[in-house]
């Protein structure tokens, strides 16, 4: 039964996935143990080493990234809905595409960040952390994490338009008054995907970076 | 061993083929590159006996002649220098009846003398540099030059016991010429050494004999000029990556406190748009050389090596200073030492590096660092703009410093300031980690789709689509 169950797809993915990180960790923390070399675990040096070219490039590809893949998830579901009902009730087809275009939008907020957080990438010509100096590392910090917020804001947005509007366009083909009603439902959850924007651009209002 | 008696030649070669395979085991060193030495005084002479060195240590030429130095200065000067052309601990081992097999032994005269005496010294590992250098170290210790004889012409000569002689006789060993083996060589020898002792025994005056070698045998030649040129290429270039000098220590009442060892140490001044270097090692580093640390200090926070020289890049006196101090820090718990300042100072002039964001290490390590310097990849930053120490350039390589916790004469383990994971590899690794996340999410999306089988009738008839509408 075991080896059934090891059997599934699912399953094979997430234990390969799930062994080989947690056995990175415990090789490194044990030589890191072994070998009395506990002194050179050190966070600062890993946050001021590594660029911050890196987290800004981070930030930029995840903020594109994860508002496409809340849209694209948003769109099948709602999608596949609207086609299936679509067929029982061909009237649903033309006013369901609101539903799509506010998980669209969701995409199109995503793409905006990430041009507006690269135009604020610029090289500099530090090599070691004087030289960058803190405005750089903040730069660099505040790209990522604004990549994250939106991205993660978008991604859920997306899904949550999706299933609403899944579920509208069910409705509409039951009944044609329910749909303005959960119209409703979705403007706000696509508010949603909005505030993320906003919290990035406050994020990135103060980068800087360059010499 | 302090046994007296028969068995004490069978020790010394039983602790001779001991030492051998623990050089072997060890690998401390080519067995090739060192000769042992034996030394003992006259019968009847009755000196403080010297411990040997322990197993498997190479003798350098200045522990050497600190032997030397104290057998000569309690025991007779008059020295019996045996020289072998090429000597190894294996020619004991092989031919000195070591395996119980007594009556064999090549060496009944050596042995003989060696149990007479009552102070032997054997140190099986000399190394070969030192070893070369025997003649001229009993030559300045006792003030006397040598005198290169064979046994017929000692027993013409008349021996006084109050002034120095140092009587040397050439011993063959290389059996290039003719076939004879090298047993039959060593036995002659040996011969000799006994003729020489006997003679000695007549003159009645007591001295102090040493067998030795002027080099090690070498490998055999595996024939080929080529072979020769790679196994000389390769022995220079172990000597050289070995860097065999030890490092400059501060002594503070005996102690060892600051230890300090560089494969190369130099300076560079700009003057005029031209660097100009000047190469402090052989002034710091190696066999025999002993830089000036007047002016060091050592306490249990602050520790201070002053290195001085004269006539650097036309400055009369010249210092180089490195300051180090340790203390305890809160975040991590530990003692931890850095090098706060490296100082050159010159007619009144400092320039001082910052090291201490760079040069760091737990207080009981040594650091230790390929490559510091100021200029390529720096580790040591002018502590101003203005300071002069942005004319200067510095650059110590294999650099390895302890200025606390020393014990012994020997660094304590060396933090090195090459990680095991550079930036690089920790960037990589968390970028391949989002993407084996994203991959695992996409991986699930694909494989949680189903093609839609509700209406699948396997029994039913075949679905046609008609070609017309």
């Amino acid at each position: 039964m075991l080896l059934e169950c090891m059997m599934n797809g699912h399953a094979i993915l997430y234990t390969g996935v799930t062994v080989a990180f947690w056995s990175t960790i415990l090789i490194v923390g044990i030589c890191y143990t072994i070998f009395d070399l506990g002194f050179r675990f050190d966070v600062a040096w890993f946050l001021t080493e590594t660029s911050p070219f890196m987290w800004a490039n981070l930030g930029i590809g995840l903020a594109i990234s994860l508002s496409v893949v809340g849209a694209a998830w948003g769109i099948y579901i709602t999608g596949s809905s609207i086609i299936g009902g679509g067929v029982k009730a061909p009237r649903i087809k033309t006013k369901n595409l609101v539903s799509i275009i506010f998980c669209e939008a969701v995409a199109i907020y995503g793409i905006i960040m990430a041009i507006v957080i690269s135009n604020m990438a610029e090289s500099f010509s530090g090599t070691t952390p004087e030289t960058i100096g803190a405005r750089n590392y903040q730069a660099g910090y505040s790209m990522f994490g604004a990549g994250l917020t939106v991205g993660f804001s978008n991604l859920f947005c997306g899904i949550c338009v999706g299933i609403v509007g899944s579920g509208a366009a069910l409705a509409d083909a039951q009944n044609a008054s329910l749909f303005v009603k959960i119209l409703i439902v979705e403007i706000f959850g696509s508010a949603i995907g909005l505030f993320g924007v906003i919290v990035a651009i406050l994020q990135t209002s103060k980068v800087k970076m360059g010499d | 061993m302090a046994t007296t008696g028969r068995p004490q030649l069978r020790s010394i070669s039983a602790c001779l083929a001991v030492f051998l395979g623990l050089l072997n085991i060890l690998n401390t060193g080519n067995c090739d590159e060192q000769v042992p030495l034996i030394m003992w005084t006259s019968e009847g002479v009755s000196v403080p006996t010297q411990s040997p060195p322990t197993a498997g240590h190479i003798v350098g030429q200045q522990q050497l002649a600190s032997y030397l130095e104290k057998a000569l200065s309690v025991g007779p000067r008059n020295v019996v220098l045996f020289l072998q052309d090429k000597m190894s601990i294996e020619d004991f081992t092989m031919y000195g009846g070591a395996f119980g097999n007594k009556q064999d032994s090549v060496f009944p005269n050596l042995e003989g003398a060696l149990r007479s005496s009552s102070s032997p010294l054997v140190l099986p590992a000399v190394s070969w540099p030192a070893s070369n250098a025997v003649i001229g170290q009993l030559q300045d210790q006792l003030d006397t030059s040598p005198l290169y004889m064979d046994p017929e012409t000692l027993s013409q000569l008349r021996l006084n016991a109050s002034s120095p002689a140092l009587l040397v006789f050439r011993l063959p060993y290389g059996f290039g010429a003719d076939l004879m083996s090298a047993k039959d060589i060593l036995s002659g020898n040996d011969e000799m050494i006994g003729q020489v002792l006997s003679t000695m025994k007549t003159q009645s005056v007591p001295y102090t004999a040493i067998y030795t070698a002027l080099q090690p045998p070498g490998r055999l030649p595996r024939g080929g000029w080529r072979e020769r040129e790679r196994e000389r290429e390769r022995q220079r270039k172990i000597k050289e990556k070995a860097g065999i000098y030890g490092p400059v220590e501060f002594k503070e009442e005996d102690n060892t406190c600051i230890l300090l060892w560089a494969q190369g140490l130099s300076v560079s001044i700009l003057r005029s748009g031209r660097w100009e270097e000047h190469d402090l090692t052989p002034l710091t580093f190696g066999e025999g050389v002993s830089p000036k640390l007047d002016g060091s200090t050592c306490d249990k926070s602050k520790a201070r090596l002053v290195l001085n020289y004269e006539n650097i890049l036309g400055h009369r006196s010249f210092k180089l200073i490195f300051a180090m101090s340790q203390r305890h820090y809160k975040v991590s718990a530990r003692r931890w030492f850095t090098l706060d300042a490296v100082v050159l100072e010159y007619d009144g002039t400092h320039a001082t590096f910052n090291g201490s964001r760079h040069v760091y290490a737990p207080a009981e390590y040594s650091y230790r660092c390929g490559s510091v310097t100021n200029f390529r990849w720096p580790v040591l930053i002018p502590r101003t703009s203005k300071d002069p120490a942005n004319q200067w350039r510095v650059s110590f390589a294999d650099f390895q410093i302890q200025g606390f916790n020393v014990t012994g004469s020997d660094f304590s383990y060396a933090s090195d300031c090459a990680g095991f994971f550079s930036p690089g590899i920790w960037m990589g690794l968390m970028t391949s980690l989002l993407m084996v996340l994203v991959l695992t999410y996409g991986l699930h999306m694909i494989m949680q789709l189903h093609t839609m089988d509700r209406f699948d009738d396997p029994k039913g008839p075949a679905i046609s689509v008609p070609l017309t509408e």
